[in-house]
């Protein structure tokens, strides 16, 4: 059974990036292989488990239960949270970066944990690019004398900084 | 050892002294030998096209990133500045922070295409301010040779921005291209900073964000045609470009612009007559064999390798009436001392310079577009001439449009500071992102360096690279009268930002590592700006001076050494408008003098 659906699942709750603009990048599947090849699949899976075991959030008390229990259970676990940042900066830059030295000595060795750019594609896909409404340097050029504009920075939901309505 | 068939001129370079030779001399009907030590792979799109892979592959991605050395031709690179292990034997007592490229197409593959011409009073600086030296040539005498390399290299500018300090054009005259647009990070600054004043003693100037001239298409004048992206086959044929005619807003004219809206040497080459022109890449000249009775030239030995990834070669030497190094400024010195030739009173690599920068960097007050459109696209240009010059050195601001990427390797440093140490993701994280990444501003401050004959390229039989060719080794160090100018610098930066509510952080230690220089108690962090020049310089006086001002050696009477190598001073512009000038300059005059 692919771990794609629920990969993304997670990959978008912590981009804040919907799973379809995931999707969109082509890159979905080349990140899922990165991680499990260099984590292992078995501790991938345990982190995605933990992962569709937190409350849903249908209401807004809920809403905090789930996002406490996710920093706590995943971004607080030792084993866990590094794995889950280098997910988030595999989205958002297109590279896998070197896990921190005291995970390897807690969990390694992990043999192909190098920081690498996954592929040149995934570096034209960075998140962060169009998080911050520009174009990665190199591609996806957006024309003639269009810098001359402020940048529109796309709106998101959940923005923080979004007006509430 | 094998001969070639002679030439009337044999250029060494393929980069843009030896481009624009190239292509003037094949116009006339001259026959021209042309060796390049690195690979050509940047001549065919496809080629070209797989160095871009490179760099969006690359995990560190330098101005070097998708320009890899061949094994032969060793270059060096900004990451081996750190350990000073690099190809440069570096002597110090300060680092040289610049690098170059030896491949087809040069440097200028990867520079920002910054045009601006030198100010008449540069070319004075001893009899206008008593330091450094006087040029040979004045501005007027250059005026004429730098329209003509606006055009060569297809410079987009208004003229009307563009007189200050003394500059002036022909009165029919503009640029091929109207400018480049200013970014909207530009205009936000400008609406801040324009006439703000600035005073060195008793003088004062009026700053202003202008746009400068820059080798980017943009929109052509009159029957201008812009050149875009380079096709050149083996067989000699070549197909129009169909990408490149216009800047797109790559922001990635260091370290390769996607479509070649940006001029590069390959463009001058596929412009040159191929029926008069004989290109050799990967042949690497490693000696001038020099007749002692005369200083004539009568062959350049050079090492041809097969494959990039060996250093296994064949030795052939290439003949010519005429030979014209175009190598680089380091190159050039290289190659004369490693054949024994050290020039009138040893000064063949002496007088070494660059403009060493600092960096300046803030968050504006508001999102004013980071990371969008060509990399920098204006300048403050106020500070580049006065009679400071006399104490302290001149310098300009670069305005970049890329955020804080050359400073603190934004914006996958900044991604990683949120997610790593502030430890935030979904919403939070992508939040922070938008709003502290569209804030990002940064300005190279390029401080004039001085000629020295201290600083210096010299040779070591100790230090040899996989041909047995020999390392460059350098000596250099920064003069109080730089650090002086980084000192008034830093001080127009700081005031600069306050006035545009720029939160400065400068001074936050969060930059990236850069070599040191100290002065009145202060640390400067400097970087290179590429700006290699000086180690061959012309002058009036054959025994003050390599080269006389048609840049031929004045012990070689066949021998000539173009480019930046050439200048007697720098004053503040980036030396590329300038050595294409002299470049056309000298091809005119051996175009007259070949024709004979």
């Amino acid at each position: 059974m692919s771990q794609l659906e629920p990969f993304l699942a997670f990959s978008a709750e912590v981009t804040a990036f919907p799973i379809v603009e995931l999707q969109g990048t082509g890159q979905a599947e080349s990140y899922l292989q990165t991680v499990e090849d260099i984590v292992g699949t078995q501790r991938l899976d345990r982190l995605l488990v933990l992962y569709q075991s937190l409350p849903l959030a249908t209401r807004e008390d809920i809403r905090q239960a789930r996002a406490d229990r996710l920093r706590r259970d995943i971004f607080g676990s030792d084993e866990l949270g590094p794995i889950a940042r280098n997910i988030i900066k595999l989205w958002y830059s297109g590279t896998w970066y070197e896990l921190p030295s005291a995970w390897t000595e807690a969990y390694g060795p992990a043999p192909q944990d190098v920081t690498f750019v996954v592929a040149p594609s995934s570096y034209v896909e960075g998140l962060l690019w169009t998080a911050i409404g520009a174009h990665p340097a190199g591609a996806k050029a957006p024309g003639y004398a269009s810098w001359q504009w402020p940048p529109h920075i796309p709106p998101f939901a959940g923005d923080p900084a979004a007006t509430p309505r | 050892m094998t001969s070639d068939t002679p030439f009337d001129a044999v250029i060494v370079g393929a980069g843009v002294a030896g481009a624009l030779i190239a292509k003037q001399l094949t116009g006339a009907g001259l026959r021209v030998l042309l060796l390049e030590a690195g690979p050509g792979t940047s001549q065919s799109f496809n080629g070209y096209s797989r160095h871009l892979q490179q760099f969006y592959g690359a995990t560190s991605k330098s101005a070097e990133s998708p320009w890899p050395p061949a094994a032969a031709a060793p270059q060096p690179d900004s990451s081996d500045l750190r350990n000073n292990n690099g190809y440069f034997v570096q002597r110090g007592p300060d680092l040289y922070g610049s690098t170059y490229t030896r491949t087809w197409g040069g440097s200028t593959l990867h520079w920002l295409g910054v045009s601006l011409r030198m100010l008449p009073e540069d070319f004075r600086m001893h009899s206008r301010h008593g330091v450094g030296r006087d040029w040979p040539l004045g501005y007027n005498d250059l005026a004429p040779f730098y329209a003509r390399a606006e055009h060569e290299l297809g410079v987009s500018a208004d003229v009307a921005d563009q007189r200050y300090h003394g500059v002036s054009f022909a009165e029919d005259y503009d640029y091929p291209m109207q400018r480049v647009p200013l970014s909207y990070s530009d205009r936000v600054l400008g609406a801040a900073v324009d006439g703000m004043t600035v005073w060195f003693d008793h003088e004062s100037f009026d700053l202003k964000v202008r746009s400068y001239p820059a080798a980017r298409n943009s929109i052509p004048r009159g029957a201008y045609q812009p050149v875009g992206a380079v096709d050149l086959h083996d067989d000699g044929s070549s197909n129009p470009p169909l990408l490149g005619g216009r800047c797109q807003g790559n922001t990635s004219c260091t370290p390769i612009c996607p479509v070649q809206a940006k001029y590069n040497a390959g463009k001058s080459l596929a412009q040159a007559d191929r029926r008069y022109l004989t290109m050799l890449v990967q042949a690497v000249a490693s000696k001038i064999l020099v007749d002692p009775a005369n200083g004539g030239v009568q062959g350049i030995e050079y090492k041809r390798y097969q494959d990039p990834a060996s250093t296994r070669f064949t030795t052939a030497v290439a003949k010519g009436r005429v030979y014209i190094l175009t190598a680089h400024a380091v190159e050039n010195a290289r190659l004369m001392l490693a054949s024994g030739l050290t020039g009138p009173r040893g000064q063949v690599g002496q007088t070494l310079m660059d403009h060493p920068a600092l960096y300046a960097w803030g968050l504006a007050p508001l999102a004013i577009g980071a990371f969008r459109g060509p990399q920098s696209s204006a300048g403050i240009e106020d500070l580049r001439g006065g009679a400071f010059r006399a104490r302290h050195a001149a310098f300009r601001f670069d305005i970049g449009n890329d955020g804080w990427r050359s400073t603190t390797g934004a914006p996958d440093s900044t991604v990683s500071e949120a997610v790593m140490s502030q430890r935030l993701f979904g919403t939070a994280l992508r939040d922070q992102l938008a709003n502290l990444l569209s804030r990002q501003v940064r300005m190279s401050l390029a401080i004039e360096q001085l000629p020295d004959p201290a600083n210096a390229v010299t040779v070591d039989p100790q230090y040899l690279d996989a041909l047995g060719n020999p390392r460059p080794v350098i000596s250099y160090h920064i003069d109080d009268y730089t650090k002086a100018g980084m000192v008034a610098a830093s001080g127009v930066a700081r005031a600069l930002f306050r006035r545009a509510g720029v939160q400065d952080f400068s001074e936050s230690g969060n930059g990236s590592w850069f070599p040191s220089v100290y002065y009145q108690g202060r640390e400067f962090h400097y970087h290179g700006m590429g700006h290699f020049s000086g180690t061959h310089a012309m002058g009036d006086d054959p025994q003050q001076s390599v080269i006389d001002p048609d840049q031929r050696a004045w012990q070689h009477h066949n021998l000539f050494l173009a480019g930046s190598g050439s200048f007697p001073t720098m004053g503040t512009s980036n030396p590329t408008l300038t050595l294409a000038a002299l470049a056309l300059r000298t091809a005119d005059h051996l175009v007259a003098t070949l024709q004979q």
